[in-house]
């Protein structure tokens, strides 16, 4: 509860433990929608949300729905489902507020459910036992490493438009090694927090 | 309207479909599961006393509530040799890279290690995972507990200081820390009887 | 016939998910530190593709295309939780090695990307070779993935020594950024090795 647990969880995530440069999660919205800082830094925020939500109501879902019924066992479905239907809501709910937001993160949306950042969160919250403001700090921290990774990598795609690359290492290859160079970079926070 | 309703039946089906499938596996499942998660938690106390050893399970509640120091202790067991108590069994479960590394630490009564078991973690497979084999856990058989130990990265270790696994110092930090717990615990506490029998669950039980 | 062996073939190769569609990269990346553990993730997840390609495929006239999402997320979801359990029952050790990889083939791109495009239109014995294909066809990218990070990261395969004491490894291979860097080259190797000399348009994938 105290705070330094919380900065721990906080640097851990957004740093240390990048999402995606050191646990993989969330691969796929990495590579696929990091072509320009624009769109990558748009998905981070609709992510952050989802994330920050999906902790916090998983953790409702799993310590007052799934143990009292002693149904631990349907973790996976349901915490899928409530992720599959938080998306929607969310979706539902900036259309109705927000035409400008849902114009630019709309399109996203539907892509996170199929994020594994969010599920593998939520998994990660359980194994951990968090208590549930330590779960939505992860699930924000954890969040805001994906767009941190996400937007820095879009930049350094953008760049590489420019880039003379052989024509068998264009698009995916290429870019996979400039990821790795990155989560080399990322190695350095090792240790930061023990 | 009944296009909802049928919409709603073929997902009502479908879901009952999978629980009824799921509630027969995990039926199935259940008992081996537990078998498997007994055999990995009995494993680590055999492979630091021996397979005749009998195991009383200490209070571990009791133990954190001493002092901050225990928080990462998640099992204590005192170990009879022929009706002999020959050590304790100390579980502990200290975050190394990834994650919590569940450590069983032998400590025998006359105040050495006789080992450590490295069980469950989540360490870097290669690196931080080599934790579990003898060349890394066997440094920590024999030492006192009087001194805590320390990691050193190169160099020769003298008697309270072990080698760390080339490129996991956060494992093998890890791994001293919990070591470290478990031998404070048995200097502090366990080594005293009277200590000892606050905390055994039945007898001790208030 | 000709066309089941055909949709088999297509996944182990022509549309291998990893190297020709680059879809399923998370547990590609994380888990193939080594070669066995690369093996069992692809056994795990073409179990999980046979099962629900087979079950969405016997469904598919009842599934009504508005609950079709749903739908597939729950049968996905069951057969993810069987090998879950299974695993843990059975195969314990595997089961940590894999963590929360397992639970997470739910999400895996690939197991929904042949739900949608191929299972819910095809029939069941297509399905199945579709399915077995894809499957066998992630598991060889994972193999072939985990023994090269395993052999230079940790100079052994399958947990057996190749080069004695004094070879000092790459540890750098068995680390995240040799993941993303060991996949990229052997792509590109790939795309190379299989480039056609006229065919220059690269076609690049989505997920």
């Amino acid at each position: 509860m105290d705070a330094g647990r919380l900065f721990y969880i906080v640097v851990s995530g957004v740093l240390v433990n990048n999402f995606i440069m050191s646990r993989f999660l969330g691969i796929c919205p990495f590579l696929g929608v990091s072509k320009r800082v624009e769109t990558a830094l748009s998905m981070g925020i609709a992510v952050t949300f989802v994330m920050g939500m999906a902790s916090v109501v998983t953790y409702v879902v799993q310590y007052a729905l799934l143990e009292p019924l002693g149904l631990e066992y349907l973790q996976t479905i349901a915490y899928i489902l409530v992720i599959a239907t938080l998306v929607q809501f969310v979706e539902m709910v900036i259309q109705k507020t927000s035409p400008t937001l849902y114009q630019a993160l709309g399109i996203y949306l539907p892509l996170i459910t199929t994020n594994c950042a969010v599920l593998g969160v939520t998994l990660l919250n359980m194994q951990y036992q968090y208590n549930l403001l330590e779960s939505l700090v992860n699930g924000i921290a954890g969040a805001l490493g994906f767009t941190l990774a996400i937007v820095l990598f879009a930049a350094i795609r953008e760049q590489m438009d420019f880039a003379p690359i052989p024509e068998s290492m264009k698009g995916f290859p290429i870019a996979l090694v400039s990821a790795g160079l990155m989560s080399l970079a990322f190695l350095g926070f090792q240790g930061l927090v023990k | 309207m009944r296009d909802i309703l049928n919409l709603g039946f073929k997902l009502l089906l479908i879901t009952a479909v999978a629980a009824l499938a799921l509630g027969v596996v995990n039926a199935i499942t259940r008992e081996p599961i537990k078998a498997q998660i007994e055999k990995m938690d009995a494993q680590g106390r055999i492979a630091v006393f021996s397979e005749d050893t009998e195991f009383i399970e200490l209070d571990a509640d009791k133990i954190k509530a001493m002092s901050a120091d225990y928080a990462m202790v998640s099992q204590a067991f005192q170990a009879k040799e022929g009706g002999q108590v020959s050590g304790y069994a100390i579980k502990t479960m200290p975050s190394g890279y990834g994650g919590a590394i569940e450590l069983t630490v032998g400590i025998s009564t006359d105040g050495t290690l006789t080992g450590i078991y490295v069980g469950n973690n989540s360490e870097t497979p290669g690196l931080g995972a080599k934790a579990s084999e003898p060349k890394f856990k066997d440094q920590f058989k024999g030492k006192k507990v009087d001194t805590p130990l320390e990691v050193i990265k190169s160099g020769q270790a003298n008697d309270n200081q072990v080698q760390a696994i080339s490129g996991a110092t956060i494992t093998s930090r890890a791994v001293t820390e919990g070591v470290n717990t478990a031998m404070k615990l048995y200097s502090e506490v366990l080594s005293n009887d009277n200590d000892v029998q606050q905390l055994l669950v039945r007898e001790g039980g208030q | 016939m000709k066309g089941v062996i055909k949709d088999f073939i297509n996944g182990l190769w022509n549309e291998n998910p990893i190297f020709r569609l680059v879809v399923g990269m998370c547990p590609t990346l994380a888990v193939t530190t080594n070669a066995i553990n690369g093996v069992a993730m692809g056994l795990a997840a073409s179990f999980v593709l046979v099962g629900s390609n087979a079950m969405i495929s016997a469904m598919r006239n009842f599934i009504s295309p508005k609950i079709r999402m749903p739908a597939f997320v729950v049968v996905i979801a069951s057969f993810v939780t069987i090998v879950g359990m299974v695993m843990k029952a059975f195969l314990p050790e595997l089961d940590r090695a894999l963590g929360i990889f397992i639970p997470l083939i739910v999400v895996n791109c690939i197991i929904m990307a042949r739900a949608e495009a191929f299972a819910s239109k095809q029939p069941v014995v297509n399905s199945i070779a579709d399915g077995l294909g894809m499957g066998l066809g992630f598991t060889l990218a994972l193999v072939i993935l985990g023994s090269i990070r395993e052999i230079l990261g940790n100079g052994s395969i399958f947990g057996i020594n190749l080069f004695g004491a004094s070879y000092e490894p790459a540890l750098l291979l068995i680390m995240p950024p040799g993941a993303f860097m060991a996949l990229g080259l052997l792509i590109g190797l790939i795309n190379y090795l299989t480039r056609k000399p006229k065919d220059n348009e690269e076609k690049e994938g989505s997920h």
